[in-house]
């Protein structure tokens, strides 16, 4: 036998041997679409402009405050439209400051009032006798996103709550909207409520570990110290999931120091050695329950409990009323989260639902076995066909099908990518459009043939000739999937996708493997007489 | 086996005839479309809500039109689903009146992000569950074993008790849940619990198990299969997405063919393609399949499938336009037309094979996009010759090699 006939053969046989090891076993490694598996699957947009008017309203009363402790005080302000943002709310105007008055809180503005980031987030101008602060783009925009975050978070602490398998929720980056997908969830009701509910924010003392700090490993070890029965008043958390991965446990007091209702903004600042701390407000009442509190438990861990999980656990340091500090090890990413969150019992941003598909695993089972049956007999039908009119060269394009549905599942899940139903569709199309390569080489195999080519030749001819009407006509195909890829969402890229992975293989397996079986029937004799096609 | 032999079938000869035809299929099909306004629409594109139903018996639509109307869903469209025995329908209702996406956010009492805002969608669901609920389930107390989740079913299962305050509580919730999900993978496999039994049958559902969740739970007439609510934004981008995808492939197409042989058979095959695309909806239209985002994936295909039949044939005439150098392009195409003949058919028979059978067999939800693709390939092979070749010679008469140098002759005999 040859050498390149080897060689070919052995490339054939390692692709095969790949793909079906990829694919092997089938339920397994496939990744099924929503509409297959079962699953709800949301967008959800963040009402931003929420966050803007209520950070602009904070904003806004800071500034007063701080003018104040500088001693300028009788000045009045109040939020302003902007008729270019469509009535969006981006000013405020402060009257009765004057001359140095208002250097000095232009000045105040400028050094006191930035965004996260660190940039300015007033540009402040001068109109009449009052002074327009307008929001800095930058600002804007950073609300915006940390609005985005924050949503995000919410809903994914909830969701984990609830318990999905592999909950996928991520913001739709440079918008204001969110994904969802969650597979196997069949009670949309339940998790809708779940996310419309708002954030409960609890600050509870820790009784296990006494110090918070990371908290225990497991519930277990929890139970066990208590010589496994929690006593009256004490209940066990769960944290939130950690970056490093993993989650700890507490054991924190039942009753909440104080809720949400009690904290009056937070956010990231410098501590007392530059380091990044969390910097927040209480209203009076809370200062004063939180007072209490903290004076007699100093040295104790103080659990932040939002959504019924644990977000962090920091030491008291010191008795905190209505002012304070968190601060530990935390890198700013962090501190920048946990006032999110902190805010997140006190600023607005409402949800709004854009579009929800849930579909119950039943549909999708009947629909996988119904489109597979299609495709099983389409499959045969189309064998059959070619069988009959090709007669013994019909077995190349019987062997060609079967490797193309081999690799294009190895693929499928080599790839990773998602196999849904108009995937299903795309992959009994391939069936009926696969053969078309192998049409296309026959048909001219046959007219050099007539033309009174030798066999060999004929054949040479025949794939040659062939090669640029294959080509042509998938690579427009192709561009046909490549838009659906580009212009579609979840199930019709998976499509795409199908549809492109078949193509692919179809041409290869029609090319390659056809002939090198062609090569392999001439290499067994010296002279072919006929060619049974 | 040869399937034609050497035919000599003149197919251009009566190209005028078949454009005729062409031109009063297209007129039908913009006819039913555009004016007399017969696609149906989906919610894909239209906004609104789609509930897919199982029933314990039986429901007339019109019956259920009449329950859902009492609860202001007024224009609800039901259609029936699936096998005839499973008692499926689909319920379709448009947005709700304002069509805006509701009311904005409410600040909850303790503050925070509060999902508080009901688009028009949210609404006509909430009102057509409800609604149901209110007239098939009178009466009843307790939870609907065909519509709850995990965790409520573990809850009735643990006699309502859910705090843990000791290792044998964390056991035993593991345990409910663990038959919560029994459960709702016996519910999964039936679609509706009828009978008691059925879920007795579920693993790990014992005696005392059952006889608890018969006092908690009770088996509803209905179950939800699946729920799909689309608000307005979306629907209108997903419109425009769909649109410009087509005709951007469309574009992208005639450009490749354009680079690939020249100008005029680019124009031959677009022509071919847009004729497939608006006889296609024609009848898709006439059928009353729903048009929605797999529909347009179908469509896409069909450009796709349509423009690959057309370059065959034109890879054909541009192989024999080598050969043959002065042979004029009506004979050329003839003789190409016939010669690919034979694979004309072939292919566009195993196609039809492959999307026939998933046409019959293929379910419901497939149907309407093997329908496309179905009409598509008939269509499609019959454009792939008498639209896309006559057009070509239109274009190679108006504006062609023997078009430019007669009008040169009359120029220059004018001056």
């Amino acid at each position: 036998m040859n050498r390149s006939l080897l060689y070919r053969g052995l490339l054939v046989l390692a692709l095969v041997v790949l793909a079906a090891f990829a694919a092997w076993p089938l339920d397994e490694k496939i990744n099924l679409g929503l509409d297959l598996r079962g699953g709800m699957h949301l967008v959800l947009r963040v009402e931003t402009e929420d966050a803007v008017r209520s950070e602009l309203t904070k904003d806004m009363d800071r500034l007063i405050r701080l003018a104040e402790e500088e001693e300028i005080t009788g000045l009045s302000a109040r939020p302003e439209t902007v008729e270019e943002g469509g009535g969006a709310v981006r000013r405020f105007v402060v009257t009765g400051a004057t001359g140095e008055r208002a250097e000095t809180l232009v000045d105040l503005a400028r050094d006191q009032l930035r965004t996260s980031q660190g940039d300015e987030a007033w540009d402040a101008s001068r109109r009449g006798d009052q002074l327009v602060f307008e929001m800095a783009d930058a600002h804007v925009r950073d609300i915006e996103r940390l609005a985005v975050r924050q949503a995000r978070d919410t809903i994914s602490n909830r969701i984990d709550a609830y318990g999905v398998a592999e909950p996928d929720i991520r913001p739709i980056s440079g918008t204001d909207r969110i994904v969802v997908q969650l597979p196997g969830v069949d009670d949309p009701e339940r998790v809708r409520d779940l996310i419309k509910r708002t954030a409960f924010l609890e600050f509870r003392l820790t009784e296990y570990p006494r110090a918070g700090g990371g908290g225990a490993p497991s519930r277990e070890e929890i139970l066990a110290n208590y010589g496994g029965r929690l006593p009256e008043g004490v209940e066990v958390l769960q944290s939130t999931e950690r970056d490093e991965g993993g989650t700890g446990w507490y054991a924190v007091q039942s009753r909440p120091v104080i809720t949400g209702r009690d904290l009056k903004s937070a956010r990231p600042g410098p501590g007392q050695f530059n380091e990044p701390v969390v910097l927040f407000t209480l209203t009076p009442e809370g200062g004063r329950m939180f007072g209490e509190a903290t004076g007699a438990n100093v040295g104790r861990g103080l659990a932040i409990v939002l959504d019924g999980r644990v977000v962090s656990a920091p030491v008291l340091e010191s008795r905190i009323t209505d002012e304070g500090q968190i601060r530990g090890t935390f890198t700013p990413q962090e501190v920048e989260d946990l006032s999110m969150v902190l805010r997140s019992g006190a600023l607005p941003a409402g949800i709004t639902y854009l579009e929800e598909r849930t579909v119950g695993p039943s549909l999708g089972r009947d629909s996988i076995r119904q489109g597979l049956r299609a495709g099983g007999i389409g499959m045969a039908l189309v064998i059959v066909c070619m069988l009959v009119v090709y007669r013994r060269a019909g077995i190349n394009a019987l062997v060609v099908l079967v490797l193309d549905m081999v690799m294009l599942f190895g693929a499928l899940a080599y790839f990773g990518a998602t196999l849904t139903l108009p995937g299903i569709a795309g992959i009994v199309l391939t069936i009926g459009m696969a053969v078309d390569a192998n049409v296309l080489i026959f048909e001219r195999i046959k007219e050099e043939l007539k033309a009174g080519r030798t066999v060999r030749s004929a054949i040479d001819a025949g794939f040659g000739k062939a090669l640029s009407s294959i080509l042509d006509g998938n690579i427009t195909t192709l561009i046909a999937a490549l838009f659906l890829f580009q212009f579609g969402t979840g199930p019709i890229r998976g499509f795409a996708v199908t549809l492109s992975i078949g193509i692919l293989a179809s041409v290869f397996n029609a090319v390659i493997v056809s002939r090198w079986m062609f090569d392999l029937r001439l290499a067994r004799r010296e002279r072919v007489e006929r060619l049974s096609i | 086996m040869q399937l034609f032999g050497d035919t000599h079938i003149d197919f251009m000869k009566y190209r005028k005839f078949w454009i005729v035809v062409s031109f009063v299929l297209l007129a039908v099909g913009i006819f039913s479309v555009f004016v007399h306004g017969k696609l149906n629409i989906g919610i894909d594109f239209a906004g609104g809500t789609q509930l897919t139903l199982k029933f314990k018996e039986a429901v007339e639509p019109a019956e259920l039109r009449g329950v859902l109307a009492g609860a202001g869903v007024a224009d609800a469209q039901i259609q029936r689903f699936g096998e005839v025995g499973e008692h499926e329908a689909i319920v379709k209702a448009p947005l709700a009146e304002d069509g805006a996406e509701g009311a904005a956010a409410e600040t909850g009492a303790e503050g925070g992000p509060d999902a508080g805002a009901e688009g028009g969608a949210d609404r006509s669901r909430r009102a057509i569950v409800e609604a149901l609920d209110a007239r098939y389930n009178q009466g009843r107390t307790g939870i609907d074993l065909n519509r709850a989740g995990a965790s409520e079913i573990a809850t009735a299962l643990l006699g309502g008790i859910r705090e843990v305050r000791s290792e044998a509580d964390l056991a035993r919730q593991a345990d409910a849940l663990a038959v919560a999900e029994a459960i709702l993978d016996a519910r999964r496999e039936v679609g509706l619990f009828t009978d008691w039994d059925e879920v007795a049958a579920a693993p790990g559902v014992d005696a005392e198990a059952l006889s608890r969740l018969q006092s908690a739970a009770y088996l509803g007439e209905f179950a939800l299969l699946g729920v799909e609510s689309v608000g307005p934004q979306i629907g209108e981008e997903l419109r425009t997405k769909g649109i410009l995808a087509v005709i951007l492939s469309m574009i992208g197409m005639m450009v490749y063919i354009w680079l690939r042989f020249e100008l005029r058979f680019g124009i031959g095959a677009l022509m071919a393609t847009i004729h497939d695309v608006l006889v296609c909806l024609g009848f898709y239209a006439l059928a009353g399949f729903e048009f929605n985002l797999t529909t347009i994936a179908a469509f896409l295909t069909l450009v796709g499938y349509s423009v690959n039949d057309t370059v065959v044939i034109f890879d054909r005439v541009r192989e024999n336009m080598r050969r043959t150098r002065r042979m004029p392009l009506v004979d050329l195409m003839n003789l190409s037309l016939n010669q690919t003949l034979s694979r004309t058919i072939l292919t566009s028979g195993t196609t039809l094979l492959a999307v026939g059978s998933l046409l019959l067999i293929g379910g419901d939800v497939l149907r309407g996009f093997a329908f496309v693709i179905t009409v598509g390939v008939i269509v499609g092979t019959y454009s792939s010759i008498y639209i896309a070749g006559p057009f070509t010679l239109l274009w190679e008469q108006l504006f062609g090699g023997e078009a430019r140098a007669r009008r040169q002759e009359r120029s220059t005999r004018a001056a």
